[in-house]
Parts: C-alpha cells; sequence; structure tokens
C-alpha cells in the first residue's frame, strides 16, 4: 500500500522501488524518468558547458597572473610598485652637521599613498639628494641609493628578520652625508644670483664638505602630491635654458682657462720637458708652428720669466709653448692621468667627465695644442674635477674619488656601509706636486690671486686662478671666472673650487682673481672656522728634536 | 517507504547536515582568518572590531544552518558552506577596500539572511511556485522597467538599472531574475512538448509552430529592451542566456539554442553600431589599452592589479586594489586576484564551479519537470553571472556591469541570491524527500487543507497512518 502510493507519485516506473539505493540508481541513470531522461542528457551537456566556461576563465587567468606579469608591471600607467615604495617608510638623508635634508611624512588627505616626500632644506641639496615623486620619477640619491632608504638592501633585509617578532615592521635606512648644511649655505649665499658654481672638499680623503651650484631648483615641488602640479614644474625646469635640474658643479664642463696650467704644468715637469729652472723670455706675443697668427698673453701684455714667474702672473705663452714641446701624444697622455677624459668618480648618478677636445689630426693644427695648454679651446673641466686637481697638488700628487655620502644606516642607526677613502688617480709625482704646491702659493702670496685670497687669522694658503675666453677676436668679451684653492699649505686640509659662469658683462669684464678670490677665500674662512687647523706654531719655535 | 530503509535514510540525511555543519565551520575559519590578515597587512594591527566580527559571522551562518536543519534536513549539504566561503570573502575584501561599506554590508547580510530563512519558511514545497507563474512573470517583467519609469529610475554610471524609492535604492533587476526563472521553469515544464515538437522545416532546422516559439521573440524583446533603456547589457545578456539555456534543457533542440544566440548576437551587434555605449563596450574589450586613462582605465587598473598579484597574490591588504574604480562591486574578483593570487582567484572559481555542480546535482536527482527547469535556472544564474562579470574583469568577454553573486558589496544582490540559495536547497530538499531519504512530513498549509478537506467531507477514511492520508491532500494541494 505504501510503496503503491509512493510509485504513483514519483512515476509510472514499472520497477518495484523500496530502497533508496535503487532510487538513486534510477535517478542517476534518469531511467524510466520519462521526460527527465531527455532532460538529464542536456543537464549533463549543460555541466560541461559550464566547465569549460570556467576552464576559459581559469586559462585567462594565468594568462593574466603568470604569463604577463613582468610585461605588466613595467607598463607605464601601471603604478602598484611604486604605490608599494610609498607605502612603506622611507628615510631621511642627512647632513654632516644634522639637518635632514630629505624624509618622508605621513601623507595628509586622501592620498593615494601613506608617505609624502619633502625636502626641509629646500633647493639647497637638490643636486645631491635629487627628487623622489609619484609619477615623474626619482633622481640621484633618491634613485640610486632607494634601497638603503627603503630598507631593501640584503643587510638590511637580513636584519630585519629580528623584527618580525617585534611589532617594528620598518625597516627603512637612513644616509649619512658628508655635506655640510652651514657650509652649504655659505656657498648659496656667496654665489647669491650667479651661475656658477662652489665645491669644498676634504683633501686627503675626498669627502665633499659642500657643492652647491646655481641655478637649482625645489625639489618639494617636483614632488608634489598633485601630479598636475608637479608636471607642470618639472616641464618649466626642463624647458630652462639654465639647466636648473643639471648641478653646474658636477653635470656640466666649462672652460677652465689659467686653473688647466696646473694640469700643464704637472704634465711638463713630469715629463721632463720644463723644470722650475726654465726660462721664457718676455714676449707680447708668440707664432705657433702651422700659423701666421700669434698667440698673445692675457691683456695682450708682456710676460716671461723662470717658472714661478710665469705661473705666479699667469703667462698663456710658456704653457702654450710646454704644450707644443710636450706634443700631441705625450700631452694627451699626461693629462689624462688627471682622470681627463673619465666620468668623476663621485657616488652620485650621471656626473659628467671633463675633456681637452678633439685630437684627431692635431699634428696639422698644431695652434690647436698649443691654445689648449693654457685652457682654451676646446678644454673643459667639471668644476669639481678642479677642486680635485687642487686637492691633488695639496695631497701629494694622490688624487682621492670624491664623495657625498658618509655612511648608510640601517633602521636602529646601525652602519650598512660607510665610504672608505679611495685613491683614484696618481697623476703627478710628489716632487712635481711640491712645486706646483709652492708655485700655487706664489699665485696667492704674490700672483694673480693675492688681492683675495688671503686668508683670516693668518692661514696659508695655494691658489690658482683663471679667466676662460669664451669670446672671438672680435666679438663681446665674454668669460668664466675661476679659481682653485688649497690650505692650510703645510698641512692642507680643504680644497675649494669655485667657478663663475660667463653670462653677463659684469663677470665677463672681471679675471678669476678678482671675482672668484673672495668666494674661495670666504668658504675657506668659514670653513676653518667651523673646523680650526691645528695651530701652525712658528717655524723658529718648533723644537726640531732630532735634527742636527 | 519501507520501513527497514528508514534508519539508512535517516543516518543519511543526518551525515548530511553534520557534513555542512562541519563545512560551514572550515568556510568561517577560513573567512575569521582572511579578516584578521586583511587588517594586519594593511595597518599591521589585530582588527578592532574582531569580535563583533566574529559574533557576526557565527551569528549569521548559526541562523543559516539551524533554518536549514529545521526546514530543509534533506537538502545538499555543500550549497551553504559554499555561499559562507564566497560571502565572508567578499566581505572581507570590502571592509578592506571601504570600512564604511562594510558595516553597510553587514547590515545587508543580516537581511539577506532573513530573507533566506523567509523563502525556505514559506516555500515548503517548491512545487507551489508553479502555481503563481503567471504573477511571477508580471513581477518579473514589472521590476525589469521599473528603472525605466521616469521619477523612479535612477542613473548610475550610464546604466539606469536602480529604482529610488524614498530611502531605498535597489536593483529590481536582480529579482526581476528569480521572478522569471521560476516563470520560464513552469511554463516550459507546461508546454515542453508542444514546443519540442516539430513541425516545419527551415534548411538544418526544424522549428516548432509559430505560437510556440513566440516566447523566445518575447523575451528577446525583453532582452533588446533592457539592452536599449537600461543600458543595462549584463542583465541583458544573463536573461536571455537564462531563458535560451532552459528552453533547450526543456525541448532538448539545439536548435533554440543556436537561433536564441544568433538572434542576441545580431541584436548586439546592431546596437553597437547605433548605440555608442555598446560600441565602447567592445572597444575597450578589443584594446583596453587604446584609452587606459578613460574608458579603458578600470580594465587596465585590473589587470595591472591582477597582474601584480602574480601566482600567489600580495596578500590581503597589502595590494592596492583601490586603484580599480567601484573594485567593492563589478570589479571585486580583481580585488581578489591581486591580494590572494591566482591561487585565491581559483579558489573562488572553484567554489562557483562546485556550486553549479551542486545546483545540477539537484536538477538531476529530483523527477519533476518544473523543478528540474527551476533548478537549471537558477544554477545558470549563479554560473553565468560569476562567468560574465569575471569574464568581463579578465577581458575574456565584453564587460558587462553585473555583480559577482554573494561576493559583491550591494543589498539588492545579496538579498536575491540568498532567497535564490533558499529555492535551490528547497528544491534539493524536496527531491530528496520524495526519494525517500527521508519522510515527506506535511507542511503545515497541507495540515491545513487536510483540515479542511476533512471537515468538508466526513466521509474521508480514517486511518491510523497520517502519512498516507495526507498522500491524498497532497494531490489536492498540487
Amino acid at each position: 500500500m505504501q510503496d503503491q502510493a509512493h510509485a504513483n507519485r514519483l512515476s509510472v516506473d514499472p520497477e518495484p522501488t523500496g530502497t533508496t539505493a535503487a532510487t538513486l540508481r534510477r535517478c542517476r541513470t534518469g531511467r524510466g524518468l520519462g521526460a527527465g531522461r531527455v532532460m538529464n542528457r542536456r543537464i549533463r551537456q549543460l555541466a560541461a558547458v559550464m566547465i569549460g566556461l570556467y576552464v576559459l576563465l581559469f586559462a585567462a587567468l594565468n594568462y593574466w597572473q603568470v604569463g604577463r606579469t613582468e610585461e605588466l608591471a613595467t607598463e607605464p600607467g601601471n603604478t602598484r610598485a611604486l604605490i608599494r615604495q610609498f607605502d612603506t617608510p622611507r628615510g631621511p638623508i642627512v647632513t654632516a652637521d644634522g639637518v635632514v635634508t630629505a624624509m618622508s611624512v605621513q601623507a595628509m588627505g586622501d592620498s593615494d599613498v601613506k608617505y609624502d616626500r619633502i625636502y626641509p632644506t629646500g633647493d639647497l641639496f637638490a643636486h645631491i639628494t635629487g627628487y623622489y615623486t609619484f609619477g615623474l620619477g626619482a633622481t640621484q640619491l633618491e634613485q640610486s641609493k632607494s634601497d638603503v632608504l627603503t630598507g631593501d638592501t640584503f643587510t638590511q633585509q637580513v636584519r630585519a628578520i629580528e623584527n618580525i617578532l617585534g611589532r617594528n615592521n620598518d625597516n627603512s635606512g637612513s644616509l649619512h652625508l658628508t655635506l655640510r648644511n652651514d657650509m652649504q649655505e655659505v656657498a648659496k649665499f656667496l654665489l647669491g644670483p650667479r651661475e656658477g658654481s662652489i665645491v669644498l672638499m676634504e683633501i686627503d680623503t675626498g669627502a665633499v664638505i659642500s657643492m652647491w651650484s646655481y641655478p637649482s631648483f625645489d625639489p618639494n615641488q617636483v614632488a608634489d602630491p598633485d601630479y598636475a602640479t608637479a608636471f607642470d614644474y618639472l616641464t618649466g625646469l626642463q624647458a630652462d635654458e639654465r639647466d636648473p635640474l643639471l648641478a653646474n658643479a658636477y653635470q656640466q664642463r666649462y672652460m677652465p682657462g689659467s686653473t688647466f696650467k696646473v694640469l700643464t704644468t704637472g704634465a711638463g715637469l713630469d715629463a721632463d720637458v720644463i723644470t722650475l729652472d726654465s726660462y721664457w723670455e718676455p714676449v707680447s706675443e708668440w707664432v705657433p708652428p702651422q700659423t701666421t697668427d700669434p698667440i698673445q698673453n692675457y691683456g695682450g701684455t708682456v710676460c716671461g720669466g723662470d717658472l714661478t714667474e710665469v705661473f705666479r702672473r699667469s703667462c698663456n705663452i710658456p704653457f702654450a709653448q710646454t704644450a707644443i714641446d710636450l706634443g700631441p701624444d705625450r700631452f694627451q697622455e699626461y693629462i689624462a692621468r688627471w682622470g681627463v677624459g673619465e666620468t668623476i668618480p663621485i657616488d652620485l648618478p650621471r656626473a659628467a667627465s671633463s675633456t681637452i677636445g678633439d685630437f684627431t689630426d692635431i699634428d696639422q693644427n698644431l695652434p690647436l695644442l698649443a691654445m689648449r695648454g693654457f685652457g682654451q679651446n676646446e678644454d673643459q673641466m667639471v668644476p669639481i674635477h678642479m677642486a680635485m686637481v687642487a686637492a691633488t697638488v695639496a695631497n701629494d700628487g694622490a688624487m682621492m674619488a670624491p664623495f657625498v655620502v658618509d655612511a648608510e644606516l640601517d633602521h636602529n642607526g646601525r652602519v650598512i656601509d660607510s665610504t672608505q677613502p679611495d685613491v683614484w688617480k696618481r697623476p703627478i709625482s710628489r716632487e712635481t706636486a711640491d712645486i706646483l704646491s709652492d708655485l700655487m702659493v706664489e699665485v696667492a702670496v704674490n700672483g694673480t690671486a693675492s688681492c683675495c685670497i688671503g686668508l683670516d687669522n693668518g692661514i696659508s694658503v695655494a691658489a690658482k686662478t683663471g679667466t676662460a675666453q669664451l669670446n672671438g677676436p672680435d666679438e663681446p668679451e665674454r668669460s668664466h671666472a675661476w679659481i682653485i684653492a688649497f690650505a692650510p699649505v703645510d698641512k692642507p686640509k680643504y680644497a675649494v673650487a669655485v667657478m663663475l659662469k660667463g653670462t653677463d658683462a659684469e663677470i665677463s669684464a672681471g679675471t678669476g682673481g678678482r671675482l672668484a678670490g673672495p668666494i674661495a677665500k670666504a668658504m675657506l674662512d668659514e670653513m676653518f672656522k667651523i673646523d680650526p687647523p691645528e695651530p701652525a706654531a712658528p717655524a723658529s719655535t718648533t723644537p726640531e728634536t732630532g735634527s742636527p | 517507504m519501507s520501513v527497514e530503509a528508514m534508519p539508512v535514510s535517516a543516518r543519511l540525511v543526518a551525515r548530511r547536515r553534520s557534513t555542512e555543519l562541519t563545512l560551514i565551520v572550515m568556510a568561517a575559519a577560513i573567512v575569521g582568518v582572511a579578516y584578521t590578515l586583511a587588517s594586519l597587512g594593511a595597518n599591521a594591527e589585530i582588527p578592532a572590531r574582531l569580535g563583533p566580527f566574529l559574533a557576526l559571522l557565527l551569528l549569521l551562518i548559526g541562523i543559516a544552518h539551524i533554518a536549514v536543519r529545521k526546514l530543509a534536513r534533506g537538502a545538499d549539504s555543500t550549497l551553504l558552506p559554499l555561499t559562507v566561503l564566497l560571502h565572508g570573502l567578499g566581505y572581507v575584501m570590502i571592509t578592506r577596500l571601504d570600512s564604511e561599506l562594510a558595516g553597510l554590508q553587514s547590515i545587508w547580510s543580516l537581511v539577506a539572511i532573513a530573507a533566506f530563512v523567509a523563502t525556505l519558511l514559506f516555500v515548503q514545497r517548491a512545487g507551489d511556485l508553479a502555481r503563481y507563474k503567471w504573477t511571477l512573470f508580471f513581477v518579473g517583467v514589472g521590476l525589469l522597467i521599473l528603472p525605466m519609469v521616469p521619477g523612479l529610475g535612477v542613473n548610475v554610471n550610464g546604466a539606469r538599472i536602480w529604482v529610488n524609492l524614498g530611502p531605498v535604492n535597489f536593483q529590481p533587476g536582480e529579482f526581476a531574475k528569480l521572478a522569471l526563472a521560476v516563470f520560464f521553469a513552469a511554463y516550459l515544464a507546461e508546454r515542453r512538448e508542444l514546443i519540442s515538437a516539430s513541425t516545419w522545416k527551415v534548411g538544418p532546422f526544424r522549428l516548432p509552430e509559430l505560437q510556440y516559439v513566440a516566447p523566445i521573440l518575447v523575451a528577446w524583446g525583453f532582452a533588446v529592451m533592457v539592452m536599449v533603456g537600461e543600458r543595462d547589457l549584463g542583465s541583458s545578456l544573463l536573461f536571455f542566456t537564462l531563458f535560451v539555456v532552459m528552453m533547450w534543457v526543456a525541448t532538448e533542440r539545439a536548435s533554440y539554442l543556436v537561433l536564441g544566440f544568433v538572434l542576441f548576437g545580431l541584436a548586439a551587434f546592431v546596437s553597437s553600431r547605433l548605440f555608442d555605449h555598446v560600441q565602447t563596450r567592445v572597444d575597450i574589450w578589443l584594446d583596453p589599452w587604446a584609452d587606459e586613462y578613460g574608458k579603458g582605465f578600470q580594465i587596465v587598473q585590473a589587470l595591472y592589479g591582477l597582474a601584480d598579484g602574480g601566482l600567489v597574490g600580495t596578500g590581503l591588504g597589502r595590494g592596492s586594489p583601490d586603484k580599480v574604480p567601484e573594485a567593492q562591486n563589478d570589479f571585486i574578483f580583481a580585488a581578489i586576484g591581486e591580494e590572494l593570487g591566482m591561487i585565491g582567484a581559483t579558489a573562488v572559481l572553484m567554489a562557483y564551479l562546485l556550486l553549479i555542480g551542486a545546483g545540477l546535482r539537484i536538477a538531476l536527482r529530483t523527477d519533476r519537470t518544473f523543478e528540474k527547469l527551476l533548478a537549471v535556472g537558477l544554477t545558470t544564474i549563479v554560473g553565468m553571472q560569476a562567468f560574465i562579470i569575471i569574464g568581463g574583469v579578465i577581458k575574456v568577454v565584453p564587460l558587462t556591469g553585473i555583480t559577482l553573486p554573494f561576493v559583491s558589496y550591494g543589498g539588492s544582490s545579496l538579498l536575491s541570491n540568498y532567497i535564490l540559495l533558499a529555492l535551490l536547497l528547497r528544491l534539493s530538499d524536496s527531491g530528496a524527500r520524495r526519494l525517500g531519504e527521508l519522510p515527506d512530513d506535511p507542511t503545515p498549509r497541507e495540515r491545513w487543507a487536510a483540515w479542511r478537506l476533512r471537515r468538508r467531507d466526513h466521509g474521508l477514511p480514517q486511518t491510523d497512518d497520517a502519512t498516507d492520508a495526507y498522500a491524498d491532500v497532497r494531490e489536492v494541494v498540487s
């Protein structure tokens, strides 16, 4: 009775029902269900279609999430990696005198990212730190030392393991610079609104204490969280023909004028082409080989004498003759020893290289070689390179590689890496360096720099001036004003190079000594206020123990 | 029901519910851990509202599970756990994207579970629904065209699919699809024989009488109307696919499938020529990078996110899914793919596939044409809706704005999908009862009808076996 009723409700299936197993089997096969059987076939087909569709989705997921990940990661519109960087704290960049020049702060308002990058010192260190922006890239230390600042170096990652147990997930590192904020401010004040650069460096290490270039820019505006504002500002900088984005001090090169005579003299002495006793007849002009066009001294003056005399007065002709005497091959070889032609080995990206121009077929064009001997024609030096030249003379002929990063620190202030001073070149012998040092003292005491370089407190100083004439014979006068100097002479500590670009009549009318000299003096004076030299006792009172 | 089979079936049914409970607890554990991890990933701290969240989660799944135990204890054991997993994962992603919306979503979750219980309570016999087919037809059509009524419909992001009723905004389309699925199932169950009989031939196709083809033309008309009037390509495609699939299953005629998709393709092609928004969708599907910062922005950013997530994902709370506009809605799958990687995204695909499998198994197991078709229809809705939106996000099909069932933010979507789930469970339970896996107790309504019957007809034979007596009652009721 029960079975009968059940069977009636179910279907007209003649098969005796009763067990669950039997009913289940019947359902699975669809047998005996009439219409259901046909529909079940369709339902299974539908299931197969659905599986097919989802397999298609799975295949597409593979395509996007495995196959094309790397390609999509480099798309310009893909800011995910950037966001990830901006969501993690980024450490500060701090000057040697403890001023924060770049730091991250919590982003305000509804921002895409957690942190904004700000530069409390404004334009002062713009060419050193560079900028770190959202969508406009990063430059200089912000770019080259990004892994330290975000905590991604191997050392930091290893040390981060100990932080996992703690609550601290901030792994950002920091950079300590060799540059001093106070000296940078002095440099900025001294240069004022004149295009040019000032470089002050430590002689025995190559540590850069101050490196200011004008024009500069405000990295805060490039790093503006508002993309459009930042983009407009950066576009404006790029369009500015003065190239404010490039540091005059180490990313540009300029005709060095007479400061280059240090290199020529060094080459001449080392190659035994000249000695301290060499003598040049005083003349006002000299006609080099292969031309009838004479070379003149600065201002057309009569100039000659021994090496000390011609170096002190910065005659052109003796150095032109020295270059000719060296000949193209030796001139190139000895000048190249100074690192001319190579990128300045500073720990900042995109540094420039100095040059003495094209030497192809110079044999047939010796007048050009003669002019390059005293820093004209195609000679172009990077300003920091000239500071390194002064430092080399002071440092017994060893040219140190300049650096701006003193140490890389982890989040807990432990040193990851600190810069070790490194000799880059040994362009001249110790003896030649001593001679050059004496020559430069003469320049400071009795020569072209005597007007302006005398330091406070009687600290001894050595210098070489330069006035690079840019104009042709009949053009209005236009020249860069240079000076390189180091002090104290007996125990050299600091070297400085000042370059004022010949942009206006006032600078062009002046000489390196009168224009750049006072700036170099002020830089050294200020530096010695901060770091006074050991009192140089008068020679007469020095106890000469052990000497006969 | 044979007496000796009873203990076996009782054990089977009891095991089914305890399986469900185990699976739900596992799904809830996954969701709880995901919730905590998302907060840890984003803020490096244990979420402040972890306690209330877990309480709410346990409350909701407790209510749902007890409701199934009491009201549909023979039902499939995997449907609810899969839903808990998807819903919970969606909730975690919504919290991670916008904590304000998370509060609203938890209210919607409560409402949705309430609707789930209510559906199980009111629809005690799935077959009953068939009797309301014309009511549901008009309700469904009414809901569909409601957004087009001036003053009621609201344009959001170019699509006119919202209705503004004073304080509440809702998407009637989400409910229309349920009403129409029931209508289609009932209509086709009644007429499947007639419709499948072919009387004339056109080329390789054998077609039935025109009057029986009319419904497909009407459905097509509606699909076009929705596409043009509401600019809602997703819903339009979903309705039409639903109808064509149900026609195909009911009539076993592939010609309907072909005819249906040819008609839809034709409509889509013509409208892409006539209407910019359709053309735009096709253009950004073919090459979203052509307008990367404009119309293609959403999909390009979604693809970047997926690529950034890679195989294992960035980790919950550690990606940038908020770069994608409307990530909590249509693009929530991109957020999941970014933070949980391809592994997590594939888990979501598997969850839907298992849901589809469970739904179609219900259709296979049940013996009544209407219930079979309804189970097919409801499963198709979930499966196709998920496919259309996921496919849109990962550039498999043109992007159309519809929600990812159970996962996306939105009250209308959650509510309608929980009702859909309740109906599937009811169908599963009814099937199990008819298979004799558990006693087919009379519903309260049937008791009421029996009581009225007995009052009217005292000649009813009195037996000791109540179940048997109600057998006749059921014939009367259904």
